[in-house]
């Protein structure tokens, strides 16, 4: 647990209506879950207690998030805290996005280095231990003050005060909703704060499991996401970027459609084209570049789209147009491994020795191609900008790095840009680098003094990714007597921004005594990005699918040599998923022939330790008809973060995630042709739907190691289903699978 | 050109292109943005609404076509978010996102409308729409229950 420091910062008590915000020249500016997603003050009568959480005068509480929800649930599980040490009725908790504006004016107060820093998500994730502890402990430090004023107005000892359902009791009979005693407890300084409950006393974390908070409001369409939002004057953008990364912008005719209905504007986008800050963005500017684009804005969305798609357009392909195919590329990632990368990740043992003097290797060579994480809303936002001042309203992942970005584009003075966080349609990485809320800001700055709402076609979103990279891997094992390996070798290669994570940090490489992992980088164009579970995606695939072929030389059945295998890691955790989902799958039970179950294993987040990160095993058992038509029939898999909060949080994480990596294994595949992308929309970067799943995913909750961590769920379940279902190919059909996506490789059999 | 509409079953009168796909109207136009824009090409289903009662991706359906039909949107399957599909949704934390379940909840309401008990077959052919984050296991599961409690 984090040690919480209570300056006198974070917990200074404004008994004013608009708080200590107004004071200092700022408005709060939050996205409420059932209103529409901005500009709210603290309402009148309501206490800040800190930046984190407001009391209302109707006992209704306002908490703020930073870690955006993106479908995960982080607005649910602050609100759970809330719940847990304050005890409000639930619906009157009331989560709403904390202000960037206002974390820079206030000197990050929710993103300073106390309570988790600038991290991939504004200030870290919803349950990592400094997000947890912070909440817990705002909201147990509002109980003891609203129960000493309440004490003080009753003549009662403050220990005899409850506080049940958002009321204050008292055995006398005494009592009083919370809200009636806000502004007397702002005025209470304790003697001591309060430390967060102990996990035994825990209530309502762990055991209740209360689905998201914005539920009413998506199932009747009132949500509002980034492509929702419509404000006073506004106008619409469609865009068009370099069909090749890093092309450049020849020429375009504004003439041929200026007359066109509804069109306002033609309006051009380069890189280099922004006003530079000097803000210390969470991530690197340069990740979030521009592209060379030309967009149409006119009075109505549709007018912007026809336009645009009447509008002659010329660009200089430059460089990247020398990647003339998919294959051309796929060979050059393979040939750099056929030297010794550039960069030794990790050695360790003698690993050259080993292999020399080794009478059994194994050599396996695996391929995954670009994916784009095809958010299901399209990427968009909408902005006014001044030369005084910016609006911002978009569905970022990072509302910082959008909010610094959009600074950083039109030189506005960061006081003066105003970042509003919506829902957002689906995340997955996507929205995180903040290249898209700088294409907004671009666009619109040459529209000044009106919001510009800019909307990605699909097919523009699909072309224009920041995607999973290409990434090639080499695998060598040297097998003893026994069959079990006793070196490993690895290289992986891809364009720049691959990762090795989930590769030379993982426990077959924290336990095997000789190991060297290298990796190469290939001068591809093609940009990329985090993608649901980066570098893991490929590297679980790479690792699983090989350990399977080692299993298979040593004659041992495949879970039976994981279990050999994992169970001498530090980590008991490794055993128990494995355990768990051999006896949940029936694994070993015969089956018809073509049809076969796979396993694999593998952990997010470990970074090389035991008892760290989230460790999935998951078993899939699949049918392949002889013509080579695969079926998934069912998928079970047992888990490990350590702990839980919210299990069906973690069950529908668990779920989902599982269904992106099936799609990710078995359909996605980004084909190049002339330096472009060639797949643009559905039709043909396909996805999987109802009728292309079992009936259940089975979750299984035996793994669990109760080590005390409350680990991330959403990336893990996605590295480990491609594997399970390729392993499980195997045992089908005796094809072993090396290539994503799935669907291209030959699985027939007679 | 101006277009008479009935929506929700009230008249709405629209001035836009004739070639303007509906869902543009209704988002764009009528600002009713329950209705989503996922594709364009009816391939994902999140634009779904219901003309005369059959499941429409609204995309691919232009403005000239819409006049003297009956249009549903999410905003019009019930007035308080009532229908059993809504309920429903809620109860079993279908959604994760939420963005692609507008969408879902309209073409498993024509489902339900045309076949009241349906199997999982059915299921399959009539709610065929994306969902990114992977709720199926879900909608299936309270499609079944709906149908489940229509009956009783």
């Amino acid at each position: 647990m984090n040690e919480i420091k209570t300056t006198r910062r974070n917990f200074i008590i404004s008994s004013l209506a608009l708080g200590g915000a107004l004071v200092i020249g700022t408005r709060a500016q939050a996205a409420i879950v059932d209103a529409e997603p901005w500009d709210l003050a603290n309402p009148a009568g309501s206490v800040e207690f800190t930046p984190w959480l407001t009391i209302n005068a109707d006992g209704s509480v306002i908490v703020r998030a930073t870690a955006v929800d993106i479908g995960n649930g982080t607005l649910t599980q602050i609100a759970a805290y809330i719940k847990e040490e304050l005890d409000p009725v639930w619906d009157q908790i009331k989560p709403q996005y904390a202000s960037t504006n206002r974390d820079y004016l206030e000197e990050n107060v929710y993103s300073n280095a106390n309570v988790g820093g600038a991290l991939a998500y504004f200030s870290g994730r919803s349950t990592g231990p400094a997000r947890m502890d912070t909440y817990m402990q705002v909201a147990a430090s509002a109980r003891e003050r609203l129960k000493a004023a309440a004490a003080a107005a009753w003549s009662v000892p403050a220990g005899e005060i409850t506080i049940t359902e958002g009321v204050l009791n008292h055995a006398s009979g005494k009592s009083s909703g919370i809200g009636e005693f806000v502004q007397a407890a702002a005025a209470i300084q304790l003697a001591e704060e309060p430390k967060p409950k102990d996990r035994s006393e825990w209530t309502f974390l762990g055991k209740k499991h209360p689905g998201k908070v914005q539920l009413p409001q998506i199932v009747n369409g009132s949500l509002i996401y980034g492509v929702d939002v419509i404000v006073p004057k506004m106008v619409y953008a469609a865009l068009r970027q370099s069909p090749v990364m890093g092309g450049t912008l020849k020429s375009f005719d504004a003439d041929a459609v200026k007359s066109m209905p509804g069109v306002l504007a033609v309006v051009a986008v380069k890189p280099g084209d922004n006003v530079p800050t000097d803000l210390k963005p969470p991530f690197p500017f340069g990740v979030s570049t521009a592209q060379h684009a030309v967009a149409v804005i006119a009075e109505h969305y549709w007018q912007a789209r026809t336009a645009l798609d009447a509008l002659p357009v010329e660009w200089d392909d430059g460089p990247g147009a020398q990647w003339k195919t998919t294959q051309q590329m796929n060979n050059a990632a393979i040939a750099a491994l056929d030297k010794p990368g550039e960069k030794v990740e990790v050695s360790t043992g003698d690993f050259d020795g080993v292999f020399k003097a080794a009478r059994k290797t194994v050599e396996g060579t695996y391929l995954t191609p670009y994916c784009e994480q095809a958010p299901m809303e399209p990427l968009n936002g909408t902005a006014m900008v001044t030369p005084e001042r910016v609006d911002f309203w978009h569905p970022s992942q990072h509302s910082q790095m959008a909010y610094m970005v959009a600074a950083d584009e039109t030189g506005v003075k960061p006081e003066n840009v105003f970042f509003h966080q919506t829902f957002v349609g689906g995340g997955f990485g996507r929205r995180v680098f903040s290249d898209d809320a700088r294409m907004v800001v671009a666009v619109a700055k040459h529209f000044p003094g009106r919001p510009v709402h800019v909307i990605w076609s699909r097919e523009e979103a699909t072309r224009q990714g920041r995607y999973r990279p290409l990434m090639a891997g080499r695998l060598w094992a040297a097998l003893g007597d026994d069959g079990y390996p006793t070196a490993l070798q690895g290289r992986v290669s891809g364009g720049p921004g691959f990762f090795v994570s989930g590769i030379n940090d993982t426990a077959i490489t924290a336990l095997l005594p000789n190991v060297q992992i290298e990796s190469q980088t290939v001068p591809f164009h093609i940009l990329t990005g985090p993608y649901r579970g980066p570098g893991y995606n490929s590297n679980a695939f790479f690792i699983e699918t090989f350990l399977d072929e080692c299993a298979v030389a040593a004659g041992v059945d495949p879970m039976e040599y994981r279990l050999q295998i994992f169970g001498k890691w530090a980590d008991i955790g490794w055993a128990k998923c494995l355990n768990e989902v051999k006896a949940k799958s029936r694994w070993g039970e015969a089956l018809p022939k073509g049809q076969g179950r796979g396993v694999a294993i593998a952990n997010w987040g470990m970074g090389g330790k035991a008892d760290a990160g989230t460790t999935v095993a998951t078993v899939a058992k699949v049918e392949v008809s002889k013509e080579g038509v695969l079926k998934i029939l069912q998928i079970d898999l047992a888990f490990d973060t350590g702990r839980i909060v919210n299990e069906d949080a973690v069950r529908t994480e668990l779920e989902g995630g599982t269904m992106f990596g099936l799609n990710m294994a078995v359909n996605e595949g980004l084909n190049i042709k002339d330096g472009q992308i060639v797949e643009g929309n559905f039709d043909e970067y396909p996805m999987l739907r109802m009728a292309d799943m079992p009936a259940q995913i089975n979750v299984h909750f035996g793994g669990l190691s109760d080590n005390p961590r409350f680990n991330e769920i959403g990336e893990p379940p996605a590295g480990v289903i491609g594997p399970a279902v390729g392993n499980a190919i195997f045992q089908a059909t005796g094809t072993r699978i090396r290539q994503m996506p799935f669907r291209t490789q030959d699985m027939s059999w007679s | 050109m101006a277009v008479n509409l009935m929506i929700n079953g009230k008249a709405t009168e629209v001035d836009a292109d004739p070639q303007t796909p509906l869902l543009w109207v209704l988002r764009d136009h009528l600002g009713m943005t329950g209705t989503k824009f996922g594709c364009g090409i009816a391939q994902c289903g999140a634009c779904t609404v219901h003309i005369d009662g059959v499941a429409t991706r609204s995309c691919q359906f232009p403005l000239e076509a819409a006049e003297g039909v009956k249009i549903t949107t999410i905003e019009g399957l019930s007035a308080d978010s009532s229908h059993p599909l809504q309920k429903l949704w809620v109860e079993f934390n279908v959604p994760q996102c939420g963005y692609c379940q507008t969408g879902m909840l309209m073409a498993a309401a024509a489902l339900l409308d045309e076949i009241p008990n349906p199997t999982d077959a059915d299921i399959d052919q009539y709610v065929s729409n994306i969902c990114r984050c992977g709720t199926y296991t879900r909608v299936r599961a309270a499609i079944h229950k709906a149908a489940d409690m229509m009956k009783a």
